[in-house]
């Protein structure tokens, strides 16, 4: 995907959107498989440092990083 | 009704290639290339205000909820087997040196993390003294690796005090002599290994050189420079030059008279008298500051972009300036090596004879927490490269009659105790203290020590001292605020 805003510096921006869209697909691809009536809403990856939280869209994809306090 | 397939024919026959030929592929250096994303991208703005106009709510319900979840506390996973144990995977050793009763001064991972270095030399040698010592190598990947004989031997005429592996060139390795020389090979040279060459001139310490580091040139991105640091109290960059030999770029020296005071330091010697510095740590964060530690017990803060030009000029063919910013509160004994954290801009430990370790912040005078850890004197303190509570000192002789003088090597961790270390290694029977130690920052489990008995030791850590925990930078940020002044 290609960065139109964000509020991280450029390489970690590019790098996320990358990783991160390639894996969209691949969860969408996923939910359809099972069920082809579903769709992939939204996207929660939990990590130990911190949550990313992606909503998917036909042409745009918002990416957020969250530091969940505990 | 039966089926049968009709007649499948089927032919024999071979493939075999005839020629071959070999190739080798190597990746270079890669540029680091970061696009400007904003140059072309047609955005219709108008579909992007609705699609976030649609998502909005979804995702503020969901970072609202990940405030007050609990769902996830005190879950944890483990990716890879659990390694309980410290293990001593190899000890390496050069007979021939540990026959002349060489010890051993330096450690050093090269920039794969695969090869490690050590110097043979002596700390204990007094004034002077024209020994030959050694540098030796170990591939520790390589098949058939014999601890006992190392991949490369070069024989020094002088003892090497200090080692520093090329921070992106595998092959190219750094020493300071004793005589105040430095001297840099290459490893991949079946001939004469000796690339750079400071040589004896006037620019050249007079003192031994108690550490060298690699830096980074700003200028030019794939040129490195060399910094030295020696009891002579001067800090010299030396660049390349030609024929082999290198040149002074810039230098500091530390003179006693332009150590920035504050209250709580008294005792100084007076005058113009150099401050013998014994070690350096270059701040992680900003390439610019670095912390020395000196023989009078204390440690400076320094900056590369002092202009205030030294008092003790000793005919330098560049001028020599001051770097001291700030004087941290001392030791009571010489200060034999400082780190600064890896994952904090204000933090670094110092560690001197008294058999202290001192956690200091950049911004205050006072340490933030002394710490006791043996009786004996500490040569080396370091950072864990990978978890931000975690570091390792080396310690050894001193003057305990009642308690048996073992070299050791302390494991701390702040998570687990801020009075204790964590694990305390025995590197070797008998009473031959633990000079250096360094851990290997491509493969983390790996730490190695060298001691005066002359053997390399290459722990491989447990999987506790490798793995960050999911509030260690909380934990760390508290310790370093943790300001009273």
């Amino acid at each position: 995907g290609i960065p139109i805003r964000t509020t991280l510096d450029n390489s970690t921006t590019v790098q996320y959107a990358g990783l991160l869209h390639q894996l969209t697909m691949k969860a969408r691809s996923t939910v359809r498989d099972i069920d082809p009536q579903n769709d992939l809403t939204f996207l929660r990856i939990r990590s130990k440092k911190h949550e990313i939280m992606v909503a998917p869209d036909k042409d745009y994809l918002l990416i957020v990083i969250q530091n969940p306090c505990e | 009704k039966s089926c049968q397939t009709g007649k499948i024919s089927t032919a024999e026959n071979a493939v075999q290639s005839h020629t071959s030929r070999d190739a080798g592929v190597q990746t270079d250096q890669s540029k680091a290339a970061v696009q400007d994303f904003q140059q072309e991208v047609q955005v219709d703005y108008a579909s992007l205000l609705s699609f976030l106009q649609r998502v909005e709510d979804a995702v503020i319900k969901e970072l609202n909820r990940n405030w007050k979840s609990r769902a996830f506390d005190g879950f944890e996973v483990n990716w890879t087997d659990q390694n309980e144990t410290v293990l001593c995977l190899h000890t390496l050793s050069y007979p021939k040196a540990q026959d002349q009763n060489l010890q051993v001064t330096s450690v050093s991972w090269n920039a794969t993390g695969s090869v490690v270095a050590c110097s043979y030399g002596r700390l204990d040698g007094g004034d002077w003294s024209t020994e030959k010592s050694y540098v030796c190598t170990w591939n520790l990947d390589r098949r058939g690796l014999n601890p006992e004989r190392p991949d490369l031997v070069v024989d020094v005429p002088s003892s090497v005090m200090c080692l520093a592996f090329h921070p992106s060139q595998p092959s190219v390795i750094a020493g300071g002599l004793f005589s105040g020389e430095l001297v840099v090979w290459d490893t991949s040279r079946t001939e004469d290994s000796v690339i750079w060459r400071t040589g004896m001139t006037d620019d050249t310490h007079t003192d031994p050189v108690y550490q060298v580091n690699w830096l980074p040139d700003s200028k030019h991105r794939n040129h490195s420079r060399l910094l030295s640091v020696s009891t002579d109290g001067k800090i010299l960059v030396w660049r390349e030059a030609r024929d082999g030999r290198l040149a002074l770029a810039e230098g500091f020296a530390v003179v006693a008279q332009q150590v920035p005071r504050s209250t709580q330091l008294k005792k100084f010697a007076c005058g113009e008298a150099a401050v013998g510095v014994t070690s350096l740590s270059f701040s992680h964060f900003d390439p610019r500051v670095f912390v020395v530690g000196v023989e009078g017990g204390y440690s400076l803060k320094c900056s590369t972009a002092a202009e205030t030009p030294a008092l003790h000029q000793t005919g330098s063919s560049v001028p020599l300036r001051a770097p001291a910013e700030l004087a941290f509160s001392p030791h009571g004994g010489p200060v034999y090596s400082v780190s600064c954290s890896p994952f904090h801009r204000n933090l670094f430990l110092t560690c001197g004879t008294d058999g202290q370790v001192h956690l200091h912040s950049m911004l205050q005078t006072q340490p933030l927490i002394s710490l006791q850890l043996s009786k004996k004197y500490l040569f080396c303190v370091r950072w864990s490269p990978v978890r931000p509570l975690v570091f390792a000192a080396a310690s050894g002789e001193g003057n305990c009659n009642k308690c048996f003088c073992l070299g050791d090597v302390h494991l701390f961790d702040f998570e687990k105790s801020s009075q204790k270390p964590a694990l305390s290694i025995k590197q070797a029977a008998g009473e031959h203290p633990v000079y250096c130690l360094e851990f290997n920052i491509k493969q983390t489990r790996l730490l190695a020590a060298g001691d005066a008995a002359g053997t390399v030791k290459v722990w491989q850590l447990s999987s506790d001292f490798t793995e960050q925990g999911p509030r260690e930078m909380n934990h760390l940020e508290q310790l370093a605020s943790e300001i009273t002044d």
